[in-house]
């Protein structure tokens, strides 16, 4: 740096948040004496309207050329000060927020000295990186008005039918022969008893309306290209034609399984034993045979007279299985089934032997319904699970009842049926194709559970429905809707701006040894070849700021916009110097 | 200790009027409100309608939690689901009842209203008719009942009677008592014990003290009429089944005697007793008077059908109408006789017994435990014995009592 920059410093007391922990006037003071500040100040509320207005006014009054705000994360208010700085016609990207809230002074309370000493170095950090900022400006990329749903089931088919009410082209693709997902042959489904075979056909009719989307079944993705709002995806069509599609974003909403018990978990494989699943199918296949919807339940030419259904199978298993979490959905379709058992035959005894009951919200009414007409609801503890015995004509389900002290009874049933969990959907070639994001659970993973819940870590791609994990038929076309608002947020605009921050590689310093090639995960460089020579060049629009590449690089020729390595080693500078108050 | 469950059982109790078992989700609000379950260290009365909902037959057959409840009536006033816990108990008592008796006659009258009301009448019948055919010389000069009903022979009849009534109650009420000690696997509990708790039985029967824990202030009040008609009723029994031939005489004796007062004070007591429960059955304010089983009006209504009469045999008798005076005492006779012969072993009478024997076993219990985990040498024993219901099934042979397993452990 040849002249002193001109740094504004505002040091916001947060109300006490901050300055009940951190002297923030003895902050402010040692700050000022650095050679590239020109201004440092104290405030309430850096984000109150009346400090902003300050901020603007002195960015212009002193001719500020960077700002740096210490106050809370940047997750709560970067956007904010860059705003309030582009406001001032000072470039956003010569912004830096010092964190000295969550990182200082909420976690050294018991020291006062200690954390005012590290809320200086923190902000003396966050000056040397504004003194090394430089300029930047958004990338533009043109978007292309057509999504790629993958997944015909209840949540691609209804994201599809929205999609294209917005003026979208819709590419919806389903692996099977047919579409319609787990829900295909499904009947009635809680909380209303609508058919779950009959909600798809809704839904197929309306697809077959517009003609702005193209069903392809017995498809599958098989390659991919581009970035967010240019995407290029190749399938296989069930002719094994390939097609490429041209997408501005892809929604995966490729469902669940039903997990499947191993040989002799909960006795399944004896006669008479079955998965919630397999026992829908023999519910509604009875149904369809003719039988009337009132009349004895038959399983195998078997009366059913008692049912016991065991709950949590395959779900809320111990830390080192597989699958620790709750499946949402299982407790209340059991309760259903129960009711609809009740419907056919009320003479039949249920008893639902549980873990916790999570009918949560309005299906709480269910749960009612089902114990007012007699089910009988046995808890049990994971230490003691229940026990299913075959032999004879009937089965034998030992259970230990937590609400009798744990006692053992033995119930004897014509049924046993095993309340199954959902489990990722079998697509590894998918997941590696789209280089999706997968949770510890398999399911595939947003950005942030509550923020952002239908978009992944790759621009462009949503989530929505089970595919992201165990959710209702509700809650599965709820994020389905959020998933099409998310990529007609992206696309109805026509153009996207990415953030600037990118690698850059410096051509004169590159060897193209490829080392920065095989680093990046988003395929993000390329080579070209420049004056006879093999460079690497950076593709801003796939890159995804990582900075995998940068210390991959033998001749440090990559720099990540933003985060330049003289920014970082000024910042560690920085820190490493000792505090003396003015 | 495992039991093999019966998923009919809540339907098989529904017919003795259970409350709504089937709302219960097992909250536990009728047991933070009972003061019995802090005593039994148990989740009375919760755990009796979760047995049942379940269908745990014989656990249910073993407990005696039902007797030591007296309907007060805060569990289902306390119940957010209005499965009314209190009239489970009550339908639990009268589903125990039916099942210590091994006439199967409980269950019948219990489950069969009409059943029952024939079977009184029979019975009435049955004694008017004796009347009819055996009274003696009908003396219409003056007032001559001992001419008409010796006393000699109504007292013969009436220890007769007596006698076979309390071989079924009794040999009932021992069934009751070896189920709740662990049948054929009986807990060793020192005849000591036994002896030193058989105070309990005598004030619990007498006062019926467990009742003013139970909370409420109506509750009090509902005791203290129950006492006086537990006195009252007492009274009657001492005159007419040890001293009869002391009370029932042709000489009338000035009214400060004490046969008389004795009398009107049984009398008195009766009426009053019987008909605050009618009244309150009727008015239905409280949460145990809002559900009576043919059964209920049935005990209560000839309590005090008995006292009215035996009221109007001596007012004929003082006013020297000889032929109302014999008619009124055999109708008066026939009620008495229908009262004790079906309620005593088959019916709510029962509870005279089966109560405080449950609260006097169930003290027995709690000592023996006591004693045991004082003196672990003797028996040791891991864990105390449980006072109620964890007692494994009787009936079957791999089944082990509470301590018996405790000693096989160590």
């Amino acid at each position: 740096m040849s002249e002193p920059r001109k740094i504004g410093v505002f040091i916001c007391h947060c109300g006490g948040n901050i300055s009940d922990y951190v002297d923030v006037e003895a902050v402010r003071a040692t700050v000022e004496q650095e050679p590239d500040v020109a201004l440092a100040r104290t405030t309430m509320f850096a984000c109150s309207d009346a400090s902003q207005q300050e901020m603007i006014e002195a960015i212009h009054k002193e001719g500020l050329d960077g700002m740096v705000v210490a106050s809370c994360s940047p997750k709560l208010h970067l956007y904010t000060f860059r705003g309030v700085a582009d406001r001032a016609e000072l470039n956003p990207y010569r912004y830096v927020q010092a964190n000295v809230r969550e990182q200082c002074s909420w976690s050294h309370r018991e020291d006062r000295a200690g954390a005012t000493q590290k809320a200086t170095a923190i902000v003396r950090a966050g000056i040397a990186k504004a003194a090394a900022s430089e300029s930047l400006e958004n990338f533009r990329v043109e978007t292309l008005p057509a999504v790629l749903v993958i997944g015909a089931g209840v949540a691609g088919m209804r994201a599809a039918i929205s999609l294209a009410d917005l003026g979208l082209a819709v590419h919806l693709i389903e692996r099977a022969e047919h579409p319609g997902g787990n829900l295909r042959t499904f009947g009635a489904t809680f909380p209303n008893n609508r058919s779950g075979s009959e909600l798809i056909q809704t839904l197929l009719e309306e697809i077959q309306q517009r003609e702005t989307i193209t069903l392809y079944t017995g498809a599958e993705v098989i390659e991919r290209s581009g970035s967010a709002g240019t995407f290029r995806v190749t399938v296989r069509l069930s002719n094994a034609e390939t097609i490429t599609v041209p997408v501005g974003a892809v929604i995966v909403a490729t469902g669940f399984d039903s997990y499947t018990p191993a040989e002799g978990e909960y006795g399944y494989g004896l006669p008479g034993v079955v998965t919630l699943p397999e026992f829908r199918r023999i519910l509604d296949e009875s149904n369809a045979d003719g039988q009337s919807s009132a009349g004895p339940i038959t399983v195998g030419g078997r009366p059913i007279k008692t049912i016991a259904y065991i709950y949590c199978v395959g779900s809320r298993e111990a830390e080192d299985e597989n699958r620790t979490y709750c499946s949402r959905y299982c407790c209340t379709a059991t309760v259903h089934t129960a009711l609809l058992v009740n419907a056919r035959d009320p003479s039949v005894n249920q008893y639902h032997l549980y873990r916790d009951m999570r009918t949560y919200g309005k299906y709480e009414l269910l749960f009612e319904q089902a114990s007012r007409q007699g089910s009988v609801f046995v808890r049990w503890d994971p230490d003691q699970p229940p026990e299913v015995r075959g032999g004879g004509k009937r089965l034998l389900v030992s259970a230990a009842d937590v609400l009798d002290g744990g006692d053992r009874m033995e119930i004897p049933v014509d049924l046993t049926v095993l309340v199954t969990g959902m489990v990722p959907s079998a697509n590894e070639a998918l997941v590696d194709t789209l280089k999706l994001p997968l949770g510890k659970t398999g399911f595939l993973n947003e950005i942030h559970t509550k923020l952002r819940p239908v978009e992944t870590v790759i621009n462009g791609v949503m989530i929505a429905g089970a595919a992201q994990g165990p959710k209702t038929i509700s809650e599965s076309v709820a994020s389905s809707l959020a998933a099409v608002t998310k990529s007609a947020g992206l696309l109805l605009k026509g153009y996207v701006d990415l953030e600037p921050f990118v690698a850059r590689v410096d051509a004169a310093r590159c060897t193209g040894c490829d080392e920065c090639l095989t680093a990046c995960p988003y395929e993000a460089l390329q080579k070209i070849t420049i004056d006879g020579r093999d460079v690497v060049q950076a593709i801003p629009s796939l890159c995804k700021g990582g900075g995998a590449c940068v210390p991959s690089c033998p001749e440090e020729a990559i720099d990540l916009m933003g985060y330049t390595n003289q920014q970082i080693t000024s910042m560690i500078d920085a820190f490493a110097r000792e505090v003396e108050y003015a | 200790m495992t039991g093999v469950v019966n998923p009919n059982l809540h339907r098989e109790v529904a017919a003795y009027g259970a409350g709504n078992v089937d709302l219960c989700m097992n909250c536990g609000h009728c047991t933070a409100v009972c003061s019995i379950s802090p005593e039994l260290g148990t989740a009375f009365p919760r755990r009796i309608i979760h047995l049942l909902q379940v269908g745990r037959e014989e656990a249910l057959t073993q407990t005696v939690e039902p007797w030591l409840c007296y309907y007060c009536g805060d569990c289902s006033e306390s119940c957010p689901r209005d499965a009314r816990p209190s009239d489970t108990m009550m339908a639990a008592r009268r589903w125990l009842t039916a099942r210590y008796d091994w006439t199967r006659l409980a269950g019948i009258f219990y489950r069969f209203g009409w059943v029952q009301i024939a079977a009184i009448l029979l019975v009435a019948l049955v004694v008017m008719a004796a009347f009819a055919i055996y009274h003696g010389p009908v003396v219409t000069s003056h007032v001559a009942l001992n001419t008409f009903a010796p006393v000699a022979g109504v007292e013969l009849v009436d220890r007769i009677a007596a006698g076979i009534l309390a071989f079924l109650l009794i040999s009932n009420a021992i069934r009751m008592a070896w189920s709740f000690m662990g049948g054929s696997q009986m807990l060793k509990v020192p005849v000591r014990i036994y002896a030193q708790q058989v105070p309990q039985f005598i004030s619990h029967y007498f006062t019926q003290r467990r009742w003013r824990r139970c909370s409420t202030a109506p509750s009090r009040k509902r005791w203290m009429a129950h006492l006086l008609l537990f006195s009252g009723y007492v009274s009657m029994q001492i005159l007419v089944e040890l001293l009869l031939g002391w009370f029932q005489t042709d000489t009338v004796y000035p009214f400060y005697y004490p046969q008389r007062l004795w009398g009107y004070y049984a009398a008195a007591t009766l009426l009053y007793g019987t008909g605050y429960f009618l009244v309150s059955r009727w008015r239905k304010l409280k949460p145990m008077h809002q559900t009576s089983e043919v059964s209920d009006w049935l005990f209560v209504g000839l309590i005090f059908l008995v006292a009215l009469t035996g009221i109007l045999v001596h007012i004929f008798r003082l006013s020297g109408l000889p032929l109302a005076t014999y008619i009124t005492y055999a109708i008066h006779l026939a009620i008495a006789a229908s009262l004790i012969a079906i309620f005593v072993p088959f019916g709510k009478w029962s509870h005279l017994l089966y109560r405080p024997l449950a609260l006097y076993l169930t003290a027995v219990k709690q000592a023996a435990a006591a004693a045991l985990a004082e003196q672990p040498d003797l028996a040791p024993a891991e864990e105390p014995a449980v006072p109620d219901g964890d007692v494994p099934d009787g009936d079957k042979p791999d089944a082990i009592p509470v301590i018996a397993v405790a000693t096989e452990e160590v």
